[in-house]
């Protein structure tokens, strides 16, 4: 128990050290306090179609207007950080998992499967992929769901980059030689000492990921190919633009989210990259 | 059993490393080039014995002990532990040969992974080769081990991670862990370069002391001269991949009949100020392990070396009892 509350301590101490990463961890917690209180904190539910149409700031109770269907903006920005999150947090997922298996196996394991999941790799790194993930969503469902996993499945060879170039120093670690002494068997050696001591890049870079998703979901969104059934930023901004003269509201508040959003996500990954880098570390021997 | 079989017999392994060429093209057309790390050394062992291996940097000392313990497959060759041939182990029961065979590293601060106290550390093992039924069980196993190694109090000591220890403990819960298994076989591959000085005896005698208990045989690599001839009872010289010479530790140390030997003895400072030594100073580098030959490795260098030395690899002759010298012209 001690050396959790330990390490508690520590977490927070080096969270506060970092103006970057407290700002992105105290964003995070907002945006995620906001996603699952949006219920509460909406004034009005976001899918109801009012009779108050393109009203202006402020007017007949709408904080931040209306749009062409009398939905309240306010609450659609609420809602929205809901789609936002699990757009970001799921697909990051998919590509950390997928990333992470794929470059440690081929970094632990090395020889000629290496060579071929590398090249499998950078074949990857070369596909546009903003223009493949249009391409799948044209053609499929636009649904949200689809939008996830395909974001999740075209980003994950930066994370497989990462967590290989870990493997292959890692794997000549002493600790790792003395484990296979110990009698480990590979498969434990890869999930027990190469991937938890080489997860941290990846961790930093899934949370750029995360930002990244949110960008990608909000462009699909603008170009019409989000899912109509969600609110989302993206969608808003699609949707405000014809209005951009008349009613300014409802394209440019649903932006500032999105920019601030992935403003939170970044620090968070930066810094995140700053405390988890060695040569940054100053948690090394003892207290 | 036969009482001539020798309990660990090291016979003619080979590490030989393949050189990459830069040029695809070249490759094809060239002969693939080797780099021997390690080449076709035979050595005898009784039980309980401890080999001393010495030589200088990149001479494959290292690289033998790797090949011992399995961390690389050898390219040819073998070892029989009992009679067991160990490539027949690996390839049947891998726990059984990890179990008899353990190796020491050289860095301490390194053997064990950062994420882990020393409880989850000493434990994991045990519980891999089902040693002890129950966790609590295990724990008592280790405690019992910790403390027999002098750190006290080992319950502190396991809560503990490897960072907040220092390399002297570390190095001896290195050495403790392997003897959890009762290995017949250890390799100690400098196990004290890394270490204060102030600690290395302690180290080394009690890596000694345990072995002797467990009654195992050592491999204890170095290139300490003065400090292998303490150790060991047999000493063997490698010179780039090769034994040079093999003998007993202190036949080998007073009498060294290899120019190589007599070479790196003359050059290691004596304990005794007083004594005289002519200083035998040798020129260059040692020659790149890529297709030596076809001489004598060493005859570039060597202050005795004939036209002989130059054609043909000296065959090992034994110049006295159990005194194994690869040189035509030790007398």
């Amino acid at each position: 128990m001690l050396s959790v509350k330990k390490n508690t301590y520590a977490t927070f101490k080096v969270i506060n050290g970092d103006i970057q990463l407290k700002l992105g961890v105290f964003g995070i917690l907002f945006l995620l306090l906001v996603g699952i209180l949006s219920p509460i904190l909406a004034p009005l539910d976001p899918y109801h179609y009012g009779q108050d149409i393109l009203n202006g700031l402020g007017v007949n109770g709408h904080l931040l207007g209306t749009n062409h269907l009398g939905q309240d903006v306010f609450s659609m920005i609420i809602y929205g950080v809901r789609t936002s999150l699990m757009v970001a947090v799921i697909s990051a997922l998919i590509s950390a998992v997928l990333g992470i298996l794929i470059g440690g196996i081929a970094g632990y394991f090395g020889g000629k499967l290496d060579l071929i999941v590398s090249e499998c790799i950078n074949a990857f790194m070369m596909v546009p992929t903003f223009f493949l993930i249009l391409l799948v969503i044209a053609l499929f469902d636009n649904s949200i769901t689809n939008v996830m996993i395909v974001i999740g499945l075209t980003t994950w060879p930066s994370n497989a980059k990462l967590i290989r170039a870990q493997a292959l120093s890692l794997r000549e670690r002493t600790f790792v030689k003395s484990a296979i002494t110990m009698g480990e068997s590979k498969t434990q050696i890869l999930f027990k000492y190469i991937i938890p001591n080489g997860i941290f890049p990846v961790l930093a870079n899934t949370t750029i990921g995360m930002s990244n998703a949110i960008l990608t979901e909000a462009g699909l969104s603008f170009l019409g190919l989000g899912d109509p059934n969600v609110i989302s930023w993206g969608q808003m901004i699609f949707m405000g633009k014809q209005y951009i003269t008349s009613a300014w509201w409802i394209a440019t508040f649903a932006g500032v989210a999105i920019v601030l959003t992935v403003t939170v996500f970044y620090l968070l990954g930066d810094g995140l990259n700053h405390v988890l880098n060695p040569k940054h570390s100053n948690g090394k021997g003892g207290e | 059993m036969k009482t001539k079989s020798p309990f660990i017999k090291i016979d003619k392994i080979s590490m030989w490393y393949p050189q990459k060429s830069k040029n695809l093209f070249m490759s094809i057309r060239e002969e693939r080039k080797w780099i021997k790390a390690v080449d076709q050394v035979s050595i005898e062992l009784e039980r309980g014995e401890i080999l001393g291996v010495i030589g200088e940097s990149g001479c494959g000392k290292s690289t033998l002990g790797k090949v011992l313990a399995r961390l690389e497959n050898p390219t040819n060759g073998d070892v029989y532990i009992d009679s067991v041939s160990t490539k027949e182990l690996m390839k049947k029961d891998t726990k059984k040969f990890r179990r008899m065979v353990q190796i020491v590293f050289q860095n301490p601060f390194d053997t064990f992974t950062p994420r882990d106290t020393i409880e989850q550390i000493l434990l994991r093992p045990l519980k891999i080769h089902g040693i002890g039924k129950t966790n609590a069980e295990r724990r008592e196993i280790c405690i019992k081990a910790l403390e027999s190694g002098g750190l006290r109090p080992a319950d502190e000591i396991m809560k503990r991670y490897s960072h907040e220890l220092s390399g002297g403990q570390l190095q001896r819960i290195s050495i403790l862990r392997s003897m959890l298994f009762e290995p017949k076989f250890i390799i100690a591959d400098e196990p004290v370069s890394m270490l204060d000085v102030s600690v290395r005896s302690e180290i080394i005698n009690m890596l000694l002391t345990l072995s002797k208990e467990k009654n195992a045989t050592v491999i204890f690599i170095s290139h300490d001269i003065a400090l292998t001839r303490y150790v060991s009872d047999k000493i063997a010289v490698m010179y780039l991949g090769k034994v040079v010479e093999y003998g007993d530790s202190d036949t080998i140390i007073n009498n060294p009949k290899h120019p190589y030997t007599q070479a790196l003895i003359s050059n290691c400072s004596s304990i005794d100020p007083d004594e005289q030594r002519e200083i035998i100073k040798i020129q260059g580098e040692p020659p790149t392990p890529v297709n030596p030959g076809p001489g004598c490795y060493f005859a570039s260098r060597c202050f005795k070396a004939s036209k002989e030395c130059f054609q043909k690899y000296p065959a090992a002759t034994e110049v006295s009892e159990g005194h194994i010298v690869a040189c035509d012209r030790w007398y």
